[in-house]
């Protein structure tokens, strides 16, 4: 611990992770990092380096073979709704109509149904899904699913935010509509943030600060701070200031020239 | 699309029909109407009823109220022994589905009896709870209960980690995980296998009916009308049981249709 005045919110210390099974995979070696409060960290890396195992182990799911990690100052020992955690893959429950998904994590905590509903009609006017309430989730498209995940997992008010590539399987247009509506939720209600991509891109547009991992096994290979301002838009994209320093974390990926 | 299938069935149903009445003419006057029942000839047997003598023979079991009776009868035990056999197997399915320990110790016990014809266990059945309506019930409910035992436990194994891991870390407990995910989710198994033991519940009630002679019963009916024998009767028997098994079918599909509606196709 370094004296400093906010220590971080999330920490991770020279955490190293091993698959067992017949040939042993070590996805992460001695890797630390730390987000610090209402920070957007995005970690960027190529496919298999670990990043979802990184995830997994802050959301509670793993435990690191090696090393450790922290949350507020205690550790992480088993998933809860303190850590939120929005999964790579499509996690709506089908069974649940949309304002159901939403009020899950309450229903979880044992708020009073009204008290829930206040919550749901507020995200739901966030996400834009008002008319949708009653809706099961197979009716909407990929990308408002995935808003509703999001939106579920901040309903609870969680002290961070984990996000694991949401928007992975989206076309480029909605991916970046997605950005720009996480980007807006985001700044209404400032949030720790740790959002795992291989986007480049996508990490820039939305983070504060991005840390670069190797390929497997996963350990921090660059930092950069994104000093752009915000709220950050279309024209953010194509500014130069932009462009400068995706190129310098494109190079630091390993896929420049 | 329902309508169309709806249609087509009725279609092949009327094809069928027009095929018997067909070949029902033909061979009249020209089959044997004298068989060998092992120990004696019996004469004027109509091994294929016209269409005349099934309606002459229709209208007797109407009026009489025989046939009504035995629809009751035995759509009474089907239901009643559909209801207790799923309740208990989807209860047990459950359990040995989501606790993990439970499972290792039910699995030998499901594969022994999924292999065992409830059948087999009639003689005991009736040796041990008489003749009455408990036995027959309690064959039906036991041979329920293993489907939907099995249809429940893989249900449970089948839902995906994702949907857990999620309601994990939004806070909800086991047994909130059990209520709002594992039971929903497993929903489309449970209830194919209710549809798939409501057929085979009428397989169970008419063979059971078959041993005891009591009327009014659909399984006696037939029976008896094998002893006489009397073709027309067969026929309407078999119909009806097969009418009947078509509307438990339906019930049950708009039962897991109603339970599934969420998802993307259902049924």
């Amino acid at each position: 611990m370094t004296a400093n005045a906010s220590p971080p919110l999330l920490e991770a210390l020279d955490v190293s992770y091993t698959y067992s099974g017949l040939t042993p995979t070590q996805a992460l070696e001695d890797l630390s990092l730390e987000v610090k409060e209402n920070e957007f960290l995005a970690v960027l890396g190529p496919v298999g380096c670990g990043k979802t195992t990184l995830l997994r182990i802050f959301a509670g799911f793993l435990r690191p073979t090696k090393g450790s990690v922290r949350c507020a100052g205690s550790s992480i020992d088993g998933p809860g709704w303190q850590r939120g955690y929005v999964l790579q893959e499509q996690a709506i429950f089908p069974w649940m109509t949309v304002r159901e998904n939403l009020e899950f994590g309450l229903l979880a905590k044992g708020v009073a149904p009204a008290a829930r509903r206040a919550v749901s009609d507020q995200f739901l006017g966030l996400i834009g899904l008002s008319e949708f309430e009653a809706a099961f989730p197979k009716e909407l498209s990929t990308g408002m699913s995935k808003m509703v995940e999001v939106a579920r997992v901040l309903a609870t008010d969680p002290a961070l935010l984990l996000l694991d590539e949401p928007f992975g399987a989206l076309d480029a247009q909605t991916r970046a509509r997605m950005q720009d509506a996480l980007a807006g939720l985001w700044e209404r209600r400032r949030k720790t943030v740790l959002f795992v991509t291989h986007d480049v891109e996508e990490a820039l547009y939305l983070a504060d600060r991005i840390v670069v991992l190797s390929p497997r096994p996963g350990k921090v290979k660059a930092h950069f701070a994104v000093d752009l301002p915000r709220p950050r838009s279309v024209e953010t994209r194509f500014s130069s200031q932009f462009l400068a320093v995706k190129r310098k974390v494109w190079e630091a990926t390993g896929a420049g020239p | 699309m329902p309508s169309l299938r709806v249609r087509r069935g009725a279609v092949a149903l009327l094809a069928l029909a027009v095929v018997y009445v067909i070949a029902a003419q033909v061979g009249r006057g020209r089959l044997p109407d004298r068989i060998w029942m092992g120990a004696h000839y019996v004469e004027n047997v109509q091994l294929l009823p016209t269409w005349h003598s099934l309606a002459e023979e229709g209208a007797f079991l109407l009026e009489s109220g025989i046939l009504l009776d035995s629809v009751l009868v035995s759509s009474g035990r089907v239901f009643i022994g559909l209801l207790l056999g799923s309740l208990a197997g989807i209860v047990l399915g459950l359990l040995t589905g989501w606790g993990a320990r439970v499972e290792s110790l039910a699995d030998p016990w499901v594969t022994l009896f999924r292999f065992t014809p409830a059948l087999a266990l009639l003689p005991l059945y009736v040796v041990w709870f008489g003749y009455g309506e408990a036995s027959k019930v309690l064959l039906i409910a036991t041979n329920v209960a293993v489907i939907t035992l099995l249809g429940a436990h893989h249900g449970v194994h089948a839902v995906p980690r994702v949907y857990l891991d999620a309601a994990a870390s939004l806070g909800a407990s086991r047994w909130l995980r059990f209520r709002k995910i594992v039971l929903p989710a497993s929903f489309p198994s449970i209830f194919n296998s209710v549809r798939i033991a409501a057929g085979l519940a009428w397989v169970t009630i008419v063979v059971a009916e078959l041993i005891d002679a009591r009327m009014p019963s659909l399984g006696y009916l037939l029976a008896l009308s094998g002893a006489y024998p009397r073709v027309p009767t067969m026929l309407i028997g078999i119909a009806t049981v097969g009418a009947l098994v078509l509307v438990f079918d339906l019930l049950a599909l708009l039962l897991h249709a109603r339970a599934t509606r969420w998802m993307g196709r259902a049924g």
